[in-house]
């Protein structure tokens, strides 16, 4: 019973088609009632191709629902989450300070306090980080990166 | 002779100062990439795409070739030295090579017979592209709109088929990666489509903060896990001298180095092969033939019929690349959307519109192949220190060049909301069993699928019997529909009974 149970329990390998026969079917529906599929003079339509793509992604995605469940779940290792949390930290902060003090502020604590680096191998590693972005994209390919709020009082 | 002709014009163009340092620097770049484990060509590529801004369309597809196919070269060196292999064309290097640097203590040998190999049959590739391209090309020629279609149907169709375990995944990709690439603006009309109001939509989805997404910062998250895993080297020291192999050990990995050369160009030229599987089929090729000792042990054989058949394949690869606009894999999907981006259009065309280009572009693969044979040898001494570098150093190097990278793209922090949306999209459905390749692929392809679909369909006045009226598109159509409905086939067969379907851990 209790295996049958865990057999029936939908999981991520199930979420993931069913966004797929979600996102077919919008795709379907706005193309249908919005751009147009065919006109009899000109032929296609803009929402012609996205259809017909739609549909094929529909049956691909409603096959995929069906073998998914003979797949088992994975695991989700919590510590893979904290590079996406770091960076959508680094996305908040360079609105208020700017992407430059955002990245120098995450890779020094990155290596000193989440990875326990000493301090050479700290200063080496950002220091390498620092050539490529300041050297790299800032000198050579002429990047202006943005500045943030803070920064842009000062100097307004 | 006219192409080798076209090709002493593409090595006058190629030997300029810029285009010579830029050939080195991928190479360099290219062996460390491949020698690290977990980041891989695509990876490199797509992270590389962004510094390539300010060359000439030449200069920058010259460094990046070379890095792609300097990658084939580095991706041996953890496999043969700490049982790891760098991606997946190295794989099969594993097999032979760790336990020649361990069981057999020759690390240097292992690492110098996969070198030369990879020479081999890069070279041997090199030499069929020079003649094969152009040909690939007048016979391109002959397409319409609705035999490029049936062929855009099949590329895209057969690398979701072919990547990863799951077909339906792969197509189900496939299909994402053109919608994603249809929102915007309808390129036909002008007319905005699928924006859902947003201005920023209005412009489509970018390509490279995309792709930097979907296998750059994809990759970096796994690596988290994996950061504090320590590096198990086969041997503490290695030097030149002691890497030197002998003529019987020369004699030995010639012949399959030769086959695999052949094999490996022409399952590089069919779409979704790829490296990989070249260096899979290289390797079970060899079993059929005799090897001093046998496959599995150590065996030289083992070594060079997989590595000649990668570098093979990576060569071969760019036929369909330059001559169709067809890419045969991920990489070459990032290549071609790089090319897109400078405004050369790959196709039959190219070598009659571009000569200087295409030609430019076969020279620096001849010219990356002995830089990187000379870099891969010299480097040997000091790939110890190399591959020592601990994965928890490099995650904040590739999470900053993943971060700057989006946002040189477009200038403008959307373009870092659109990696760290695919970064983190990429991630979970690799965990889950879906491949992200075939989604970059048709994300490229797109553009050119529903031009040529639209044109089909006008020609036609919307009769589908277009795609089967021509001998050419006709068995296109027959290839896809063989491709499409294997997952159907196999629904029915488990149904039955007839098939069980593996579980996955």
């Amino acid at each position: 019973m209790e295996k049958l149970k865990s057999k029936k329990k939908i999981s991520i390998m199930q979420v993931i088609p069913a966004i797929g026969i979600l996102i077919s079917l919008v795709f379907i529906y706005l193309g249908f009632t919005k751009y147009g599929f065919w006109d009899e003079f000109k032929g296609p339509k803009p929402g012609f191709f996205p259809i017909v793509v739609s549909i094929f992604m529909l049956v691909a995605s409603l096959l995929s629902f069906f073998f998914s469940f003979k797949e088992k779940s994975v695991n989700w290792p919590l510590e893979d989450w904290i590079l996406p949390l770091s960076v959508a930290g680094i996305l908040i902060a360079t609105f208020i300070i700017g992407l430059l003090p955002s990245l120098a502020i995450y890779v020094l604590l990155w290596l000193k306090k989440f990875e326990k680096c000493s301090w050479k191998t700290t200063l080496i590693v950002f220091g390498i980080i620092a050539a490529i972005v300041v050297g790299a994209f800032g000198m050579w390919l002429g990047v202006p990166f943005p500045k943030g709020i803070i920064l842009n009082m000062i100097s307004n | 002779m006219e192409n080798l002709m076209h090709l002493i014009q593409g090595f006058g163009v190629l030997f300029t100062f810029q285009n010579i340092a830029v050939t080195i620097f991928g190479a360099i770049l290219g062996l460390l990439v491949g020698a690290m484990p977990g980041i891989g060509s695509l990876a490199g590529v797509a992270l590389l795409l962004p510094l390539t801004f300010k060359f000439n369309p030449t200069t920058a597809i010259i460094m990046l070739g070379a890095l792609y196919y300097a990658n084939m070269y580095g991706g041996a060196f953890s496999s043969i030295l700490i049982g790891i292999p760098g991606d997946g064309p190295a794989v099969m290097t594993l097999m032979d090579g760790y336990p020649m640097a361990t069981k057999k203590n020759r690390p240097g040998q292992a690492l110098l017979t996969s070198n030369l190999s990879s020479f081999i049959g890069g070279s041997i590739g090199m030499i069929i592209l020079t003649f094969m391209g152009p040909l690939l090309a007048e016979f391109g020629l002959k397409f319409g709109p609705a035999e490029m279609t049936a062929l855009l149907l099949v590329a895209m169709t057969s690398i979701g088929w072919l990547v990863g375990e799951n077909p339906t995944k792969g197509i189900l990709l496939t299909m994402v990666g053109i919608l994603l690439a249809s929102m915007g603006m309808d390129t036909l009309s002008g007319n905005p489509r699928y924006d859902f109001g947003s201005v920023y939509l209005l412009g489509g989805i970018p390509f490279v903060p995309f792709v930097i997404g979907m296998v750059g910062f994809s990759q970096v998250i796994r690596l988290m896990s994996e950061r504090h895993q320590e590096t198990k080297l086969a041997v503490s020291k290695l030097s030149i001298k002691e890497s030197m192999i002998t003529l019987h050990d020369f004699k030995r990995l010639l012949p399959p180095a030769i086959r695999s050369g052949f094999l490996g160009t022409f399952v590089g030229v069919l779409p979704g092969a790829g490296a990989t599987t070249a260096a899979f089929m290289g390797y079970a090729v060899q079993k059929s033939f005799k090897s001093e000792e046998p496959l599995g042990t150590g065996a030289i054989e083992g070594i060079a019929s997989c590595e000649s058949a990668n570098n093979a394949a990576a060569a071969g690869a760019f036929a369909p690349l330059l001559a169709l606009g067809i890419p045969g894999s991920g990489t070459g999907a990032v290549l071609l959307g790089g090319l897109m981006m400078w405004g050369l259009n790959p196709g039959p065309l190219l070598f009659t519109n571009s000569p200087e280009f295409a030609w430019g572009l076969i020279a620096s693969l001849f010219l990356a192949n002995i830089i990187t044979l000379a870099i891969a040898w010299g480097v040997i001494p000091f790939l110890i220190k190399i591959l020592s570098v601990p994965t928890k150093l490099m995650i904040p190097v590739i999470t900053v060049v993943c971060i700057v990278g989006s946002y040189s793209t477009s200038n403008s922090m959307y373009g870092v909301l659109i990696m760290f949306i695919s970064g983190v999209l990429g991630y979970i459905l690799n965990r889950t069993g879906y491949q992200t390749a075939p989604a970059v692929l048709s994300f490229v392809l797109a553009p050119l699928l529903e031009s040529n679909m639209r044109k089909a369909f006008i020609i036609s006045q919307g009769s589908l019997g277009i795609f089967v009226e021509k001998p050419i598109s006709l068995v296109f159509i027959v290839i896809l529909f063989v491709i499409l409905l294997f997952p159907l086939i196999r629904l029915v067969l488990t149904k039955l009974g007839v098939l069980k379907v593996k579980e996955k851990v």
